[in-house]
């Protein structure tokens, strides 16, 4: 499988502040749904930050789809990701909610005809059509996430970003946007990248980076380094709600041999357990 | 005085008189007691935020009028009139490290009292005790709240709210953004502020969990309107009206949905982890209904 992103031997610190990575590496593959897992100041968004060249790196090299992120090709870089941040309110920049979808089209100077039917397209995929005439500040706060989110969808990149996008939503709303996300990722073959302290949204990835300090801890599919509970709770991340229930049942005696499953197994082997009887 | 605050028909309107004038409140009667940990849930848009705002005065009803600590505001109350309100009204919006400015943490602390006028050594102890408060070593004081972790920042923005010596603390959605630690660190300071420090609290949240664990009160909101009001375990009997409402069940009511929808016969729907691995382990133990 072909990495979209690679991460090579980066080192990089803010002004005035230690190193936060140091010969730090890790790949992206093509087509994945990757989870960065880890607490605040842990480095995930700075990570994200490098990546999309927002910073800038002391060593090493990120090459994204086959592009060095550096002056010469920043500007191709960024056409390829979608950045969604945590506070949209940052992000916006049109009068009503239609302008600021349109605003990154313009940018990029989209027929005017198939421009409205872009941001109609983007608007209706996050529920937000009927707010078109809005001004965005007057919006709740997972009102303007939605229509953050379409303005990056309507720009079409083939990575998109998630820097604890959904931390502001309610738990649908947080639903219906990583729905759609994933739906969006499957019809244009897109990588997702979701950094997040949301296990359970993490528990949805193909595969989970863990960062502490900066550093790459582990890496391997949800099962596994959601299996790792001692691993979870020493970096101040809550375990899996399954896993906390595992942990609660044998509290009562009812034991079962691993430490992980995800809600399906888990509700298999309860329901097994119950009529066994 | 047993209520500290009360909602009598209060309507408001956004953008009045324009053709985008929408309701975000509509008719909204209520009654918060005094000392009592209060959510106000509902789905995105539901006028949560709309309603709080009406505590502190940063918004004035269009219609009805609002009673907080013995004074009322209505739409006929002057602007100049609504400051008083805000010196017993802390308000801690999302995000609100971003309102910090400061170039120290004990200054930006101290701004908030200096404000309404304390003096420069009353609000230095004030800002002290805030501190200690909210946990912060008296060792950050001349730090510049810039350098400090998100959680660390948080705490200097809700210091500066607390430094105000509010009878009544609004937390719109405060632990959005902070991770699993900064969460329950951020949540029992709520919860020792009721407790200990006889504090009014109303919390905005999306975290059904936290409803749980931490209410006394919870109040449910739709279209501008409080559709329900109750305990917890109240408010999550029905689950089919909870996602009508756009809501979630707390997790552990959730997770014991999905086992009666696989045949399970959990029975009433727990509310805590604990109760369902109760529930679970009597099953086991004695065999389901199903099955005798």
């Amino acid at each position: 499988m072909k990495d979209i992103i690679q991460v090579k031997n980066i080192s990089f610190n803010y002004a005035d502040q230690p190193l936060l990575f140091d010969n730090l590496s890790l790949n992206v593959h093509e087509g994945e749904w990757l989870a960065l897992i880890g607490q605040n100041g842990s480095g995930k968004s700075t990570l994200a930050r490098l990546i999309d060249g927002l910073n800038v790196l002391k060593q090493g090299q990120i090459i994204v789809d086959g592009l060095f992120v550096n002056d010469e090709n920043i500007l191709d870089v960024r056409n390829k990701i979608g950045m969604v941040f945590q506070n949209p309110e940052d992000q916006f920049v049109g009068a009503t909610v239609e302008d600021d979808v349109a605003f990154g089209l313009e940018n990029r100077q989209v027929d005017r005809k198939q421009m409205h039917h872009i941001v109609e397209s983007s608007l209706k995929n996050v529920n937000m059509w009927d707010f078109r005439d809005r001004i965005p500040a007057n919006l709740s706060g997972g009102q303007k996430q939605r229509v953050a989110i379409a303005g990056i969808v309507a720009l079409s990149p083939q990575i998109i970003i998630l820097d604890e996008a959904t931390s502001m939503l309610d738990p649908r709303g947080r639903q219906d946007i990583l729905n759609l996300v994933r739906e969006i990722k499957a019809k244009n073959h897109l990588t997702v990248i979701s950094i997040t302290h949301d296990i359970d949204e993490a528990a949805g990835a193909d595969r989970v980076v863990v960062i502490n300090h900066g550093k790459k801890i582990d890496e391997d599919v949800p099962d596994k380094i959601f299996s790792n509970t001692e691993q979870l709770a020493q970096i101040g991340l809550d375990a899996p709600y399954t896993s906390q229930l595992i942990a609660a049942l044998k509290r009562k005696g009812v034991n079962l041999n691993q430490q992980y499953l995800d809600s399906e197994r888990l509700i298999a082997w309860i329901k097994q357990l119950v009529s066994n009887k | 005085m047993d209520k500290a605050i009360s909602f009598e028909q209060v309507t408001h309107t956004y953008q009045a008189n324009t053709p985008y004038a929408q309701n975000a409140l509509a008719d909204v009667s209520l009654v918060i007691p005094n000392n009592s940990f209060t959510a106000i849930i509902g789905h995105t848009g539901s006028g949560k935020s709309t309603l709080v705002q009406h505590i502190n005065a940063l918004l004035k009803p269009t219609k009805g009028s609002v009673q907080v600590l013995g004074r009322v505001i209505t739409p006929a109350t002057t602007n100049k009139n609504l400051k008083a309100f805000r010196q017993h009204v802390g308000m801690v919006f999302q995000f609100p490290e971003k309102q910090l400015f400061e170039e120290t943490v004990i200054k930006d602390i101290m701004f908030g009292p200096k404000n309404y006028g304390v003096s420069d050594a009353d609000a230095q102890q004030a800002a002290k005790s805030a501190m200690k408060l909210v946990g912060l070593d008296q060792s950050l004081a001349e730090k510049s709240p810039f350098d400090l972790s998100g959680g660390q920042m948080r705490r200097v923005a809700i210091a500066g709210v607390l430094a105000m010596k509010p009878e009544i603390l609004i937390l719109d959605e405060p632990t959005a953004g902070l991770d699993p630690r900064g969460h329950k660190e951020i949540m029992d300071l709520a919860q020792q502020l009721h407790d200990e420090d006889q504090m009014t609290i109303i919390l905005v949240t999306h975290q059904m969990d936290d409803v749980v664990n931490y209410a006394s009160q919870v109040v449910v909101m739709d279209e501008g309107k409080i559709v329900k009001t109750g305990t917890a375990a109240e408010i999550f009997t029905d689950p089919g009206w909870v996602y009508k409402m756009q809501l979630n069940l707390p997790s552990s009511a959730e997770f014991a949905q999905k086992l009666v929808d696989a045949g399970v016969p959990v029975g009433k729907l727990p509310l805590t982890i604990d109760q369902l691995a109760t529930k679970i382990s009597q099953l086991v133990a004695e065999g389901a209904d199903t099955d005798e």
